[in-house]
């Protein structure tokens, strides 16, 4: 194999699938006549040396294959980056109060370790920001990866511009100072008993905010409604989720039940383990029940409809190189979403045996 | 006041960078193959990476703007491209709008 077939490999090995003989062909006659205009220049055969600075005048392979790609330079480009940065700073705020809130009330409510609360502190705001910032991105990259543009990007109001205040930590003063009921929301409540403070409490306010949003007492307006290639789009849930609804609810309370528990008694290890062996094998259960409903999601845009469904077909890698060939038409961005759905749910899958694993491991080792 | 020649390049490749597609476009009303187009375009002052050209070609084509077809050419297969009925008419739209952008800043410097 020589030099050119080499770079040519490279190049290819990141290409998709179904242009890359066609343009693997043209790099190589572009190549081909780079090295003859040189030679003639020259009066003679380039050397290897000669040759392999032309391949380096046309681009590093990950480069050149890069610029053939379709889709997105960016995960998250110029336009989505100020509401990434955004959810991003308030976001990791929010975490650092709440795990500040748990290590105050950790250090004053019982006989603590003070160096162990502040290092469980520090490594709940290390782990919940990374996860945030990678969710932040996820969320990011998919929305610019099919050009959806949500309601509240699009169609937003003047009169929302108070929540912008959470990326800056002074404006939670200004806020305190107005409103004595915003005080109250930050100001930490004496414990009764010993509670260890934050392990937990991010992800008990989290499936909180979800279970108040999943029977119907918190509303997100637009959540549902996007903005797909210029036109207004819905994402109307499938049956399976009706059919689930009181299942998942449960779910959802039983994980702020475990949640709950950590706070309230950090040294029943065990228990927990059993806790979340007990979701874990829930979970399961739940994911394979909405997997096999197979139709997850509507998209709805005007009289046209697409359905988010899949099967375990879909789960092999060639089906995975596929995602984002469909087009972005409705039914492209459907099938593209069918497959990412397919994967969510076998990685949560996958996920909820670790879960199951461990808490079994805790609850054998204490 | 002597100017940064980093953000002169900077700001200068910024200029450029809108400019290639009208270019590219007006270039290809005869037909070429992507390295007489870069020699083409480099005869008349603007030089283009292959790494852009070649993508860019490729994303016209898709776009309707350019056909392409293989080739043989001095014992080569090469693609040639060349504009389309579509290519043609855009070619138009955007010399219009270049011109009158043109016409503006002429008023303005």
């Amino acid at each position: 194999m020589d030099m050119i077939d080499r770079y040519l490999a490279a190049v290819s090995a990141q290409l998709p699938q179904d242009q890359r003989e066609d343009i693997v062909a043209e790099l190589r006659d572009l190549i081909l006549s780079r090295f003859e205009a040189r030679e003639e220049e020259l009066g003679r055969p380039l050397a290897d040396d000669e040759q392999e600075e032309i391949l380096r005048e046309i681009g590093h392979p990950l480069v050149v294959a890069a610029r053939y790609r379709k889709g997105p330079d960016s995960l998250v480009g110029p336009e989505l980056f100020p509401y990434w940065l955004f959810a991003v700073k308030a976001g990791l705020l929010l975490v650092l109060a709440v795990q500040a809130v748990g290590l105050f009330i950790h250090l004053v409510s019982g006989p603590a370790d003070a160096g162990q609360a502040i290092s469980q502190a520090l490594h709940g705001f290390i782990g919940g920001g990374l996860t945030l910032v990678g969710l932040a991105t996820a969320v990011a990259a998919g929305l610019e990866r099919y050009n959806i543009r949500p309601r509240w990007m699009t169609h937003w109001r003047v009169k929302d511009r108070g929540s912008f205040g959470l990326s800056a930590p002074a404006a939670w003063g200004a806020a305190a100072a107005g409103k004595p009921q915003a005080k109250a929301v930050w100001t930490p409540k004496p414990a009764a008993a010993h509670w260890p403070g934050g392990d937990h409490l991010f992800s008990l306010l989290v499936t909180g905010v979800f279970v108040l949003w999943w029977v119907g007492v918190l509303q997100f307006p637009g959540l549902m409604n996007i903005e797909l290639r210029g036109a207004d789009a819905v994402v109307r849930g499938a049956p399976v989720w009706t059919a689930l609804h009181g299942f998942i609810l449960v779910y959802a309370l039983g994980h702020m039940a475990v949640d709950l528990a950590g706070l309230a008694r950090p040294t029943a290890v065990r228990l927990r383990g059993a806790g979340r062996a007990a979701l874990a094998v829930a979970g399961l259960w739940l994911t394979w029940a909405i997997f096999e409903a197979g139709h997850w999601f509507t998209l709805q845009r005007g009289d046209e409809t697409a359905r988010i469904a899949g099967d375990g077909s879909m789960l092999n890698l060639d089906t995975l190189r596929a995602l984002g060939d469909s087009g972005r038409e409705l039914s492209g961005v459907a099938d593209n979403l069918s497959i990412v759905a397919v994967w969510v749910l076998a990685m949560m899958a996958v996920g909820l045996v670790f879960q199951l694993l461990g808490g079994l491991w805790r609850l054998a080792r204490g | 006041m002597a100017v940064d020649p980093d953000l002169f390049e900077s700001m200068r490749l910024e200029l450029r960078r809108g400019s290639l597609v009208l270019a590219v476009l007006a270039c290809l009303r005869t037909e070429r193959y992507g390295y007489t187009l870069r020699q083409a375009l480099a005869a008349d002052g603007l030089e283009m990476e292959e790494s852009t050209l070649y993508p860019l070609l490729r994303r016209l084509e898709s776009q309707g703007l350019l056909d392409s077809e293989w080739r043989e050419e001095e014992k080569r297969r090469k693609r040639f491209y060349r504009l389309s009925p579509a290519g043609t008419a855009m070619l138009a739209a955007l010399t219009d709008e270049w011109r009158g952008i043109n016409a503006s800043l002429d008023k303005l410097l």
